[in-house]
């Protein structure tokens, strides 16, 4: 068992690749995810019944479908549309698309327990539009949001562990690779398995200390 | 497409919800039993269970089956893929249960566990009277999310050879060279049980605000 | 060494919360058919020792007694199991600040629940007895009722009817008024002060100095921990012995001057 760990670290090249793709992966969805559910939202709520209902749509869609079936489709649908991408690619835009649905649900739901005082207050003292919404709006909002958006960047972590399927060297396909030419199976996934232990930990640690910041604002 | 091949996709669909029933049904009692396990604190358990809990919760499903339909061949249990499947699932969705539970019992007014020991109830008539009753009640919206979330993986069973939608459906476009609508016709079938889910998720929900605004 | 004759002995109880000692060597005992109730400033630990009558609360020195044998300790001197606690817990009845009704099941049920579930009596009998407990708490109508539809008032009633259901040796009342709106108080009083008439044993925790005026046989006043005076309520509250009981009864003098002695009579 212990020479089985050995081989796996003698691969620690491929699983830290790994490593490295899925955590660029999830950071860069995650962000692309957040800024697309920033403009939806507003969508969300628009006065227009029929924009609304579009947002709606799209979110409660992609609620509904599994996120590596969607994986697929994009992967494989994307081309009869004539765009060709390669599997990072396909694989970074179906876990932003899928994400930016949750993003907005996330968003909105965050919204609508924000307490309205406060930016009308900065309206009265003069703040307008991009100067309202970066120092009035979104810092509390943010805070608030914070344990819930971590709770959907874990999810993200996960999801992106799908992508092994359309053969994204990704934690989980370097785990595959090592098992399947060494033949040491426990020794790589379990490795893999607190790799990801890990990466979520770091997460948590993070939606903690932006816990601490909004308690002692609160 | 032909109708045979649709045909595959429906079968698939039954292996579909089997397990994801299976899975359920196994995983609600589980995690209710982690989750009491915590909550009593009893001494080493509940910090394994926690530990144990929080890995789970970390762990990519994918991941987890793959370990498990590998790994525990290799150290002697011969393991299939349906089972290693119905495996992964309980054991993923027990953590996450665990958790919707733990926070009902958390939560649990103290003083109405106070006089059901005050009247000279055993710990075992203080939960299965006082204490089960409720927290199924304000567990259930978690917990119906939670069956949602578990019919959203079951596509990665397919990874270790289950035939369920997913898998019928990559079949058929690997046969027909033509991927797309198999996996359209998987959408159309997934989708209506996860929303069903999600509805009565919502339904759920409201009936319980409603109740507690006319307490 | 228990007096066999008092439904309840305490004995050198003490008990501290980390740093503050909440109780302090508290001894007393009580009579069958006696009513005690136990007066002290917020903080002077006089919930703590009621909780420790029945072990909610661990005590951490003394020994208590229920009719001469000892609660919490066997006689080997081990520290009792769960098991061995709610056996006693069921002569010991016990109501509660907040009433602690189980909001799932019917007024009914909820004095039903535990002779039929605990003591194991049968359940046309019990139901007989709680429609009767009902009718004596003055709720018969609100039988079928879930708690949450009752006023405090109404809830507190039930609290000590389920409380009766059990036929205990001993009552405990924890601030059972504290919670309620001031207009509500009297009809739960009216009950309470009728059950001393009636003879039960009891102790009561409470700040209703009328109560305590007018249906205690004995008053025991704690502060900070410590039984500082005990008395009978004519001797407490018309000559205390100590500075302290006095300052105490000057702040509430006020309070059964002025009539807001909630005790009415029926």
């Amino acid at each position: 068992m212990i020479r089985d760990f050995g081989v796996v670290w003698s691969e620690h090249d491929l699983l830290l690749s790994g490593l490295a793709n899925t955590t660029i992966l999830s950071v860069l969805s995650a962000a692309a995810a957040l800024l697309i559910g920033f403009i939806l939202t507003p969508v969300f709520m628009a006065k227009q019944r029929w924009l609304a209902l579009v947002v709606r749509g799209f979110v409660d869609g992609m609620r509904c479908v599994p996120f590596l079936l969607f994986a697929y489709i994009v992967y494989y649908g994307f081309p009869s549309l004539g765009i060709r991408l390669d599997n990072w690619t396909s694989g970074l835009a179906a876990l932003t698309i899928y994400n930016a649905a949750y993003m907005a649900e996330i968003l909105r739901g965050a919204w609508a327990a924000q307490p309205r005082e406060p930016i009308e207050a900065g309206i009265a003292f003069g703040f307008s539009s991009v100067g309202l919404f970066r120092r009035i709006v979104l810092p509390p909002l943010l805070l608030a949001a914070g344990p819930v958006l971590g709770n959907q960047m874990i999810q993200i972590v996960k999801d992106s562990a799908f992508l092994t399927i359309i053969a994204l060297p990704e934690l989980t396909h370097a785990a595959s690779s090592i098992q399947s030419r060494h033949y040491v199976p426990f020794a790589a996934f379990i490795t893999a398995v607190f790799l990801y232990w890990g990466l979520c930990l770091v997460i948590e640690v993070g939606v903690g200390s932006i816990d601490r910041l909004a308690a002692a604002r609160r | 497409m032909s109708g045979a091949d649709v045909l595959a996709i429906l079968q698939g669909a039954v292996v579909t919800v089997t397990l994801s029933l299976v899975g359920i049904l196994i995983g609600l009692p589980i995690g209710l039993a982690l989750a009491v396990l915590r909550w009593a604190d009893v001494p080493v358990v509940a910090r394994v269970v926690a530990v144990y809990v929080s890995i789970l919760r970390a762990t990519p499903l994918v991941t987890l089956l793959l370990l498990l339909f590998f790994a525990l061949p290799n150290i002697g249990i011969a393991i299939g893929p349906v089972s290693a499947a119905i495996l992964a699932l309980v054991m993923n969705t027990a953590a996450f249960n665990c958790e919707v539970w733990r926070a009902a019992l958390m939560n649990f007014p103290r003083d109405q566990y106070e006089a059901a020991q005050s009247v000279g109830m055993t710990a075992t008539l203080r939960f299965r009277r006082i204490v089960l009753p409720q927290i199924v009640y304000v567990s259930l919206p978690g917990l119906v999310n939670e069956m949602s979330l578990l019919i959203k993986v079951t596509p990665v069973l397919a990874v270790v050879g289950v035939v369920d939608i997913t898998r019928a459906a990559v079949r058929i476009g690997a046969e027909t060279y033509d991927p797309l609508p198999p996996f359209l016709i998987a959408v159309a079938l997934y989708a209506p049980i996860v929303f069903a889910l999600v509805s009565v998720q919502r339904w759920i929900e409201r009936r319980q605000r409603i109740a507690e605004a006319a307490a | 060494m228990a007096d066999d004759r008092k439904v309840l002995d305490v004995a050198g109880v003490s008990k501290r919360f980390g740093a503050l000692d909440v109780l302090s060597d508290v001894s007393f005992r009580v009579a069958k058919g006696e009513t005690v109730c136990v007066l002290g400033p917020s903080g002077s630990g006089k919930s703590t020792l009621l909780r420790c009558i029945n072990w909610l609360e661990r005590p951490d020195a003394g020994k208590i007694y229920l009719n001469g044998s000892e609660i919490g300790v066997t006689g080997g001197g081990l520290v009792m199991t769960d098991r061995e606690l709610s056996r006693i817990r069921t002569r010991i009845g016990m109501v509660f600040q907040h009433f602690a009704l189980w909001p799932h099941l019917t007024v009914l049920q909820n004095l039903m629940e535990a002779p039929v579930q605990v003591q194991k009596r049968p359940r046309a009998d019990v139901r007989e007895e709680g429609l009767a407990l009902l009718a004596k708490v003055g709720l018969s109508d609100k039988r079928d009722a879930f708690p949450a539809k009752l006023s405090g008032g109404q809830k507190q009633r039930v609290g000590i009817a389920r409380a009766l259901a059990m036929r205990p040796d001993l009552l405990l009342f924890d601030e059972p008024t504290s919670a309620l709106d001031p207009e509500l108080v009297g009809e739960v009083l009216v009950v309470m002060r009728d059950l001393a008439r009636e003879g039960m044993t009891m102790v009561v925790v409470t700040h209703e100095m009328g109560f305590a005026r007018d249906a205690a046989t004995r008053v025991l006043f704690l502060d900070r921990g410590r039984v500082v005076e005990t008395a009978s309520p004519d001797q407490f509250f018309s000559n205390p012995e100590s500075e302290r009981a006095r300052q105490f009864i000057q702040r509430y003098a006020g309070d059964v001057a002025s009539g807001r002695l909630a005790v009415t009579s029926k």
